[in-house]
């Protein structure tokens, strides 16, 4: 089964049409848990998209060599072994950026998206259509982490990258664990009411 | 039966591989990483003492290391220090063995280049040869002690204590009163934006200046962080200036205060401070027996 998309549908679907926190709601945890600034987000959305295109890509070059029956623990040791990689390279080659970044590579292996996306997709579609799916799911998060982080950060800071722009902490509970709950909705809500829009218009 | 056959035999492979990877990347990146470590400590404990690439450290400034041992024979444990001794001809080092109890047990020279003291493999093996059989060593911590013209100007102490999800490594620096000059995270793995926010200065700039006394009853409370006194934590964080006299006056309205828990994570916040006291009381109740049993058995050490 090939998917019909073209490499800049794969892209695009995993931004709008299944972005993984507001359509496919998935990996909630660093959603509501991290995305407290843009620059989380941001360095989040980054390591993730690393990590997503290398596990897609491997999981789609060896689909035909794994066992039905032991998919998901040989997509979590794909998951790991590329967090890991990619931990030591950054810490031996870019130890700036690995200063800012390191926490939130650690975190990324008990990410569902990755999972599920393995599962999903990669298990299923070539190398190339996999790698852009890759792409488009990283980025879909990495932008749905950085909505959230402006909103909150915004709201609960009173800044937007570190820079004061408000003068003032609006809502300081924003940036606090359960707002993020509060933010996922609302956002989630707008999502689908924009979506809701388009589709009756294209009707009409 | 076959089945569960080709199961394990894939899911072994599939290990393997994977093993195989995170081994090779292991071996290519291992050296830059311990490399990169070395330096950003380094680097991180002149900045601790007040100086930078802009502001170059004087020659004259040398940082001695004080390596600590915990020496077992049989049934009895003793605390051993490796330190640099001076003017002796053969031997750079000595290791001065001290009871629990505080009192001097013995002291052997050991033969040690420089360069090689900083490495863990030699250095054991040197010491143990030094010490000869029967005791078991195990290393325990550094202190690295710095000197100005030959005078101590302060003390730096790598340490490591339990945080909110794992260990928090930090490097405390003391002045030669144990007045904390500064702290400096230095590994942690606590949740960014709640936890990890201990790595930002308004957080970890409140312990600089307190003096011993007062941290010994230092606590945490959880109102929240003064504006006027953030502002002199994280200067420059806005691009506002604050004249020097302004500065001292806040830092001396807040010197006996206790530390501002951070919003969302008053544990992390909590573990830091009671891991910095650690630290420096276990610190000075040490150094004040190595003090002793040095100047009582005429070991000349550099500091």
């Amino acid at each position: 089964m090939a998917t019909d998309k073209t490499n800049l549908q794969l892209v695009t679907n995993g931004i709008l049409n299944e972005n993984p926190i507001f359509r496919l709601v998935l990996s909630m945890c660093p959603a509501v848990g991290i995305s407290t600034t843009v620059m989380n987000g941001f360095m989040l959305g980054i390591a993730v998209l690393f990590v997503q295109v290398f596990s897609s890509c491997t999981i789609a070059i060896f689909k035909d060599k794994i066992h039905p029956r032991i998919r998901i623990p040989t997509y979590t040791l794909t998951i790991a072994t590329w967090v890991t990689v990619i931990d030591m390279v950054l810490a031996a080659y870019l130890p700036e950026a690995y200063a800012k970044m390191g926490i939130f590579i650690k975190l990324i292996v008990a990410f569902a998206i990755i999972t599920m996306r393995l599962e999903m997709f990669a298990g299923k579609e070539s190398v190339t259509a996999s790698f852009w799916d890759g792409i488009g799911m990283g980025l879909g998060f990495m932008f749905g982490m950085m909505a959230l982080g402006f909103v909150r950060e915004l709201l609960g800071l009173g800044t937007v990258l570190g820079y004061d722009v408000l003068g003032f902490k609006p809502l300081l509970f924003f940036i606090l664990p359960f707002a993020g709950f509060f933010c996922v909705g609302l956002m989630m809500g707008f999502f689908n009411y924009i979506e809701a829009r388009y589709r009756r218009a294209k009707r009409a | 039966m076959k089945d569960i056959a080709t199961i394990i035999f894939r899911l072994t492979i599939s290990c393997l591989l994977a093993g195989l990877v995170m081994g090779t990347a292991f071996v290519l990146t291992n050296k830059a990483k311990l490399h990169n470590a070395e330096e950003r400590e380094h680097k991180v404990m002149l900045g601790l003492l007040g100086y930078s690439a802009t502001k170059p450290a004087p020659e004259f400034l040398v940082l001695h290391p004080v390596h600590r041992y915990i020496v077992t024979s049989g049934e009895t444990s003793a605390i051993g220090y490796l330190v640099p001794v001076k003017g002796a001809n053969e031997a750079e080092y000595a290791f001065v063995e001290i009871g629990l109890d505080g009192a001097f047990q013995g002291q052997q020279p050991v033969k040690l280049a420089a360069e090689q003291a900083g490495e863990a493999g030699p250095r054991d093996a040197a010491i143990a040869a030094a010490l000869g059989t029967g005791k078991a060593l195990r290393y325990a911590d550094q202190t690295i002690v710095v000197t100005e013209n030959g005078k101590r100007r302060a003390y730096l102490l790598p340490g490591e204590f339990p945080g909110f999800k794992t260990f928090i490594g930090v490097i405390l620096a003391l002045d030669p009163a144990f007045t904390v000059l500064g702290l400096e995270i230095m590994e942690h793995e606590e949740d960014p934006g709640l936890g990890g926010e201990i790595v930002q200065g308004y957080f970890k700039n409140q312990f600089q200046g307190k003096t011993f006394a007062a941290l010994k009853k230092l606590g945490v409370v959880k109102t929240p962080l003064p504006e006027e006194y953030r502002r002199v934590l994280e200067p420059g964080k806005n691009g506002e200036a604050i004249s020097p006299e302004e500065i001292a006056k806040i830092q001396a309205q807040y010197q006996d205060k206790d530390i501002y828990a951070l919003t969302g994570a008053t544990i992390s916040s909590r573990s830091v401070t009671n891991g910095v006291k650690a630290i420096a009381n276990k610190f000075a109740y040490r150094l004040a027996i190595l003090d002793r049993v040095l100047a009582e058995q005429h070991i000349a050490v550099p500091f």
